[in-house]
C-alpha cells in the first residue's frame, strides 16, 4: 500500500488537519489491512511538513505497521520533520534514508 | 524599532477595544492563517531572496509558532481569537511576526508542570522539554523543532511570553523581558 501525501495537501502543518488526514486514511486506505502489510509512504509533492501534522500520520502509521518505507524525502521540511519524530515522537523507524 | 514589529508589539499589547481586527496581517481561525503562511511561502519563492530550502523551512516553523497559538488557546483566549500574522523584506533578508492574546506559556505550562515558578523558567521548558499543556495527549515537539531549525537555518529568534524573553539563534538564552507580553509574540530575523 503505497500512501501519497501530496493528496492531503502540499502544505501540511496542523494538528487538526493531520488528525483528520489520519481517519480518513483509516477509513479509505488503510482500513482492514494487517499489520505486516508493507506501507510506503511517499512524500513528493509536498512542500512544507511540520512535527505537529506528521506526529498525527508519520507516527500512528509506523506504530501501527510493522513494514513501514518512507519515498522521496527530499525536502528539507520532511527530513527536518522526520529527524524530530525520530528524535521526540518515540519513532525508533530504521528505513532509509533516516 | 521598526515598523512591523511595532504593529506586532501594539497588537499584543494594547488594550481590547483597541486590537485593529480589520487589517490583513490578523488571522481570525487557524484557516485564515493556514492561507496566509502559503501565501507568504509563495511570496519568499518568487521573491527569491532567500533560498528554496530556506523558504520551506521558514514556513514550517512559523507554522508550528503560529499553529501552537490556536491549539494551546482554543476557547481559551484572554479577548481576541487569533494571531498577527506578517512580514516584511529588510536588507536583503525576511522579518516574520507573529503574535496572540492568549494565556501565554507559563499559564499553560502551570497546568501539567505546577512546580514552574516563573514565565522564564515556563520558556526554558517549552523549548527544551517535551512537555505539553495539552496532556494527557502525547505531543509537544513543535517548539524543539523550531529551535533545531532556527539554529541550522542561522535564523534569529525573539520569543516573548510573559515577562521573559527567549533568544534562539546559535545559542538558546532567556532573560527578563523589556516589556510585558500578555500572551505570546514571536520576531523572527532570516537572513539570506
Amino acid at each position: 500500500m503505497r500512501i501519497e501525501l501530496k493528496k492531503f495537501g502540499e502544505f501540511l502543518t496542523s494538528r487538526p488537519a493531520g488528525k483528520e488526514a489520519f481517519l480518513a486514511m483509516s477509513a479509505y486506505l488503510t482500513k482492514g489491512l494487517s499489520e505486516e502489510e508493507i506501507i510506503e509512504i511517499d512524500f513528493s509533492g509536498v512542500k512544507v511538513l511540520t512535527p505537529s501534522w506528521g506526529d498525527e500520520i508519520i507516527t500512528k502509521i509506523v506504530k501501527k505497521f510493522k513494514n513501514v518505507k518512507f519515498m522521496n524525502v527530499e525536502n528539507p521540511t520532511v527530513k527536518a520533520t522526520l529527524k524530530t519524530l525520530r528524535k521526540y515522537s518515540g519513532i525508533s523507524h530504521e528505513s532509509p534514508p533516516f | 524599532m521598526e515598523n512591523l514589529e511595532k504593529m506586532a508589539w501594539q497588537w499584543v499589547s494594547e488594550k481590547v477595544e483597541n486590537v485593529d481586527i480589520s487589517s490583513e496581517n490578523y488571522c481570525k481561525t487557524r484557516d485564515v492563517f493556514q492561507a496566509r503562511l502559503e501565501k507568504m511561502t509563495n511570496d519568499i519563492l518568487q521573491e527569491k531572496e532567500i533560498g528554496e530550502n530556506k523558504a520551506y523551512i521558514v514556513a514550517a516553523i512559523a507554522g508550528e509558532v503560529g499553529n501552537n497559538s490556536f491549539d494551546h488557546n482554543l476557547g481559551n483566549w484572554r479577548d481576541t481569537p487569533g494571531v498577527f500574522f506578517d512580514y516584511e523584506y529588510r536588507n536583503g533578508g525576511l522579518i516574520i511576526a507573529l503574535a496572540d492574546r492568549g494565556q501565554g506559556i507559563f499559564a499553560t505550562l502551570k497546568k501539567v508542570r505546577p512546580g514552574l515558578a516563573n514565565d522564564e523558567e515556563a520558556l526554558k521548558v517549552a523549548f527544551t522539554e517535551v512537555v505539553s499543556g495539552r496532556a494527557p495527549e502525547i505531543r509537544g515537539n513543535g517548539l524543539k523543532f523550531v529551535r533545531e531549525n532556527v539554529k541550522v537555518e542561522n535564523i534569529h529568534l525573539d520569543f516573548y511570553s510573559g515577562g521573559a524573553k527567549a533568544e534562539l539563534n546559535e545559542d538558546f538564552k532567556i532573560s527578563e523581558a523589556e516589556n510585558e507580553v500578555n500572551g505570546c509574540l514571536a520576531i523572527f530575523r532570516i537572513k539570506k
